[in-house]
């Protein structure tokens, strides 16, 4: 018995592959089994390379292992396009419909399975291959037949393997006993089904939570998952969605949306983020609210649109003419997508400021089965300050407060009419030319921001701590950093900071990095920017060492260990 | 909500004494507002970059001078979010039909129920005289435009009302910020029109125009009054038609005479208002 096991499949766009995933990890979600299951996918929308990494786990949330125990192949040629995601091991089961290429040696357990030919066979088309698959993996997983068919009965979403009966039973059929021992997984520690959701679909789940009734987009991969799942949700709450003509209307569409007093997002990825730079200045000049969602993706310029880098930090933070403030935050897992969405929203609201959320493809379209309480839990917001009735005063937009926070009135607010502009204005929101408002409007702007460097919420810090040896990653890099850790059983030796608000960075943030005596950062851009963006605003120690590399392909277990026993050698 | 039936700010305008643009501005301070009787607090009033996007800070109303091209989007956000605001978007030549001419064409096929008026002098007048894409291929006296010393267009303008009708706005009009009379009752019908309105004002700028630009086109105006015959210029080959502001070929065949040639003044089209809109709920 084993508590984890990694399925891979992988074959042509078409081929049912995320489908034959999906099913599975409903399937034993609904069971009680955590698991994660990232997508790998190429330029085509049919007949490019398409796979999924199904890892379970019976105990607690997981990353997705770097091998699998078992590999499903539909199309050998594809598979040639993911070896790198989906290595195989020497006793990785493997279970294949064609001829593997000539000369490629296949692990001592490979079977043949003519699944195009059965699915004929049993259907008349070879549509069926997947699910005479899943009937095969279903027996491998030995879950239990009635639950199984209640679950199948009870979902919606599983209506389609009630069409498929006979396939799913020529699949179970394939093997007459359970002939490998190794690959039994015990049964989950906690029987309660599991959620699963992808990063991007628990964003929107967040902003609809938050009362967020505004959303234009322009689509762009691997961002458009956000946006389709926004026109539902706001559409059936009479809110408004605008597929934009490009990204710059976008994120107009938001400003102008948000200076009425509606709560309003954007998403997009690089290129298209690119678009919204002087839409994001003129929210940080005139102190509109605004969230922006950034899927990042391989740049520079097109890249590789579907699949992960974290290389858009620099233009996260610094992008614009000018010395624009923002806020930068990036989750790096499920629940944080949840919890900081609502936390951005709220914090552009009270802050009047653009706030810029980090997610990524990884993080965005890889699916993940686990626990849902953080979806029922209650999240503070903080209120606006509304502007006071002063007799006989004129309404003061920009009025200069001691925290530097002016009470904020929306556009239809009763006898609040005011003028703004992304000139420089004084206090009333007319342009000025004089140096004193020049200053003093950039000082209110950036200090406004600084009560946030002191919120420990959004700092998470894992294992001991005061280790003197210390790593610190961001977004959903940190997954992996902190699965391998824990792989290594160096929880005791190491502590692990993920910042999730980045800039302003945390108090919390500098203290972490003054107290180590030997630093590791982590993180998936060539160009190191998270490493060059903490040394501009902190002495790193003089062991600091940086593993920066592009993405494309995801860190591994394998990979990350020789740094991390380096780290505490 | 409150009216204090004076829609000025104490602002200043930066404008040269003598512009145009105060024209426009008495027109909806002293003339188009007080007529809608819109209480100051339910007006938006968006604008791009240049001479006549700095309106916004001298009407009181709420205001946003936002950025280049951008006025059109930011009202449609705002305008979509809360449809009870009276919404106007107020740029230049250089905002509508030129960096953010990519909006306008969405503008017109979503007819969002704003007001779009486009203050058109023929030139970019802030950065001190550069041709805009209205720009007639003209002599200034002393010598060309400047961007055209060297690459004279080979169609004189890009013809906005063309533009417009040919992408089939739902209200079309045409004013002479000189005619505020005239102008009022154009504004006015815009924002009164349930859908997207686009009013072209034909805006004599005193410092970078050449003088004949508006003497011509003064010279060659005629006002199009529905159910009478239209004007046309000397090289028409048709017999003049009665105006029918719902015929959307006729509106063409008025855009495409050249403002030069004859300046059509009042209504091109009034086509379809849009279904009242949805409101958003759980604001």
């Amino acid at each position: 018995m084993r508590d984890t096991l990694t399925i891979a499949i992988v074959g042509s766009g078409g081929d049912g592959v995320v489908l034959l995933g999906s099913f599975l990890q409903k399937l034993t979600a609904e069971q009680g089994y955590f698991s994660q299951m990232p997508r790998y996918y190429g330029a085509q929308i049919r007949g490019g390379a398409s796979a999924v990494k199904l890892s379970l786990d019976a105990e607690h949330t997981c990353v997705a292992e770097d091998t699998a125990d078992i590999l499903v192949c539909f199309d050998w040629g594809k598979y040639q396009e993911v070896t790198e995601e989906l290595p195989l091991r020497e006793d990785t089961l493997v279970i294949y419909d064609d001829n593997p290429p000539p000369g490629m040696n296949l692990p001592k357990q490979s079977f043949a399975v003519d699944f195009t030919k059965k699915s004929r066979e049993i259907t008349g088309a070879t549509l069926s291959k997947n699910m005479i698959a899943l009937g095969l993996l279903k027996k491998i997983l030995a879950l239990p037949a009635d639950e199984v068919q209640h679950t199948i009965d009870r979902n919606e979403e599983l209506a389609l393997l009630k069409n498929n009966v006979a396939a799913i039973a020529a699949g179970e059929s394939l093997f007459s006993a359970f002939p490998f021992p190794d690959l039994r997984l015990s049964s989950p520690r906690n029987r309660s089904p599991k959620v699963i959701l992808h990063g991007s679909g628990t964003m929107v789940r967040a902003a609809i939570h938050a009362n967020c009734r505004a959303f234009f987009g322009y689509p762009i991969t691997p961002a458009a998952d956000i946006m389709q799942a926004m026109q539902e949700e706001i559409g059936q709450r009479g809110g408004v969605f605008l597929q934009a003509e490009d990204e710059i209307a976008a994120a107009g569409l938001c400003v102008g949306a948000s200076m009425v007093g509606v709560k309003s997002i954007t998403a997009t990825s690089g290129p298209g983020f690119d678009l919204m730079t002087e839409m994001i200045g003129l929210a940080a000049s005139a102190e509109i609210p605004m969230v922006i969602i950034d899927v990042q993706r391989c740049g520079p310029s097109t890249g590789i649109p579907s699949k992960s880098e974290q290389s858009d930090l620099n233009q996260a933070i610094y992008g614009g003419h000018g010395d624009a403030p923002r806020v930068v935050i990036a989750p790096y897992d499920i629940e944080g997508c949840y919890r900081l969405v609502i936390a951005s929203l709220d914090i552009a609201q009270y802050f009047q400021t653009p706030v810029i959320l980090l997610s990524d493809q990884w993080l965005g379209q890889t699916l993940v089965a686990a626990e849902s309480d953080f979806l029922e839990k209650d999240y503070p917001s903080t209120d606006s300050k509304k502007p006071a009735a002063e007799e006989g005063q004129p309404y003061r937009r920009y009025q200069l407060t001691e925290d530097s926070i002016s009470p904020m009135a929306v556009v239809g607010d009763a006898g609040l009419q005011y003028q703004t502009t992304g000139l420089t204005h004084n206090e009333m929101g007319a342009p000025a030319w004089d140096f004193e408002t020049q200053q003093k409007m950039h000082e209110k702007r950036w200090q406004k921001l600084l009560p946030l460097c002191q919120r420990e919420d959004l700092v998470k810090l894992f294992g001991e701590p005061d280790c003197p040896a210390g790593i610190i990653t961001w977004g959903s890099s940190a997954q992996i950093v902190r699965e391998t850790v824990n792989a290594l059983g160096l929880q005791h030796q190491v502590t692990v900071c993920v910042p999730e608000l980045i800039y302003p960075l945390p108090d919390m943030v500098r203290k972490f990095v003054k107290s180590v005596e030997k630093l590791l950062i982590i993180e998936m851009n060539y160009s190191g920017q998270f490493y060059h963006y903490l040394r501009s605003q902190v002495d790193v120690p003089v062991k600091t060492k940086v593993y920066a590399r592009a993405g494309s392909r995801p860190f591994s277990k394998k990979e990350l260990s020789p740094l991390m026993m380096e780290l505490v050698r | 909500m409150t009216s204090n039936l004076n829609y000025r700010t104490g602002v200043k305008p930066v404008w040269c004494p003598g512009c145009f643009d105060f024209s426009i501005l008495n027109v909806l301070t002293r003339r188009v507002l007080p007529a809608l009787g819109k209480p100051n607090d339910q007006v938006f009033i968006v604008s791009g970059i240049g001479c006549s996007s700095r309106i916004p800070g001298y009407i009181d109303t709420y205001g946003l001078n936002g950025l280049h091209g951008r006025g059109i989007v930011i009202a449609q956000g705002a305008k979509l979010a809360k449809p009870e605001l009276t919404v106007i978007a107020i740029g230049g030549d250089g905002d509508f039909f030129s960096i953010g001419a990519g909006h306008l064409p969405h503008a017109v096929r979503r007819n969002i129920n704003i007001t779009c008026i486009m203050v058109n002098n023929f030139v970019y007048a802030l950065t001190k005289g550069q041709t805009s894409p209205t720009t007639p291929h003209l002599d200034r006296g002393e010598g060309s435009f400047l961007s055209q010393k060297f690459y004279p267009p080979v169609d004189p303008v890009l013809d906005m009302l063309s533009y417009s009708v040919s992408t089939q706005a739902s209200f079309i009009a045409q004013g002479l910020a000189s005619d505020a009379a005239h102008l009022t009752g154009l504004i006015e019908q815009g924002v009164r029109h349930n859908g997207f309105s686009f009013i072209n004002v034909l805006t004599p700028c005193i410092t970078f125009n050449p003088p004949e630009l508006f003497e011509t086109i003064k010279k060659n105006a005629s006002y199009l009054v529905e159910g009478q015959p239209v004007e046309l210029p000397a090289s028409a080959t048709e017999k003049p038609w009665v105006h029918d502001p719902g015929n959307i070929s006729l509106a063409m065949k008025l855009a495409q005479f050249s403002v030069l040639e004859k300046t059509h003044l009042g209504i091109l089209f009034h086509g379809k208002e849009s279904q009242p809109p949805a409101t958003p709920s759980g604001q």
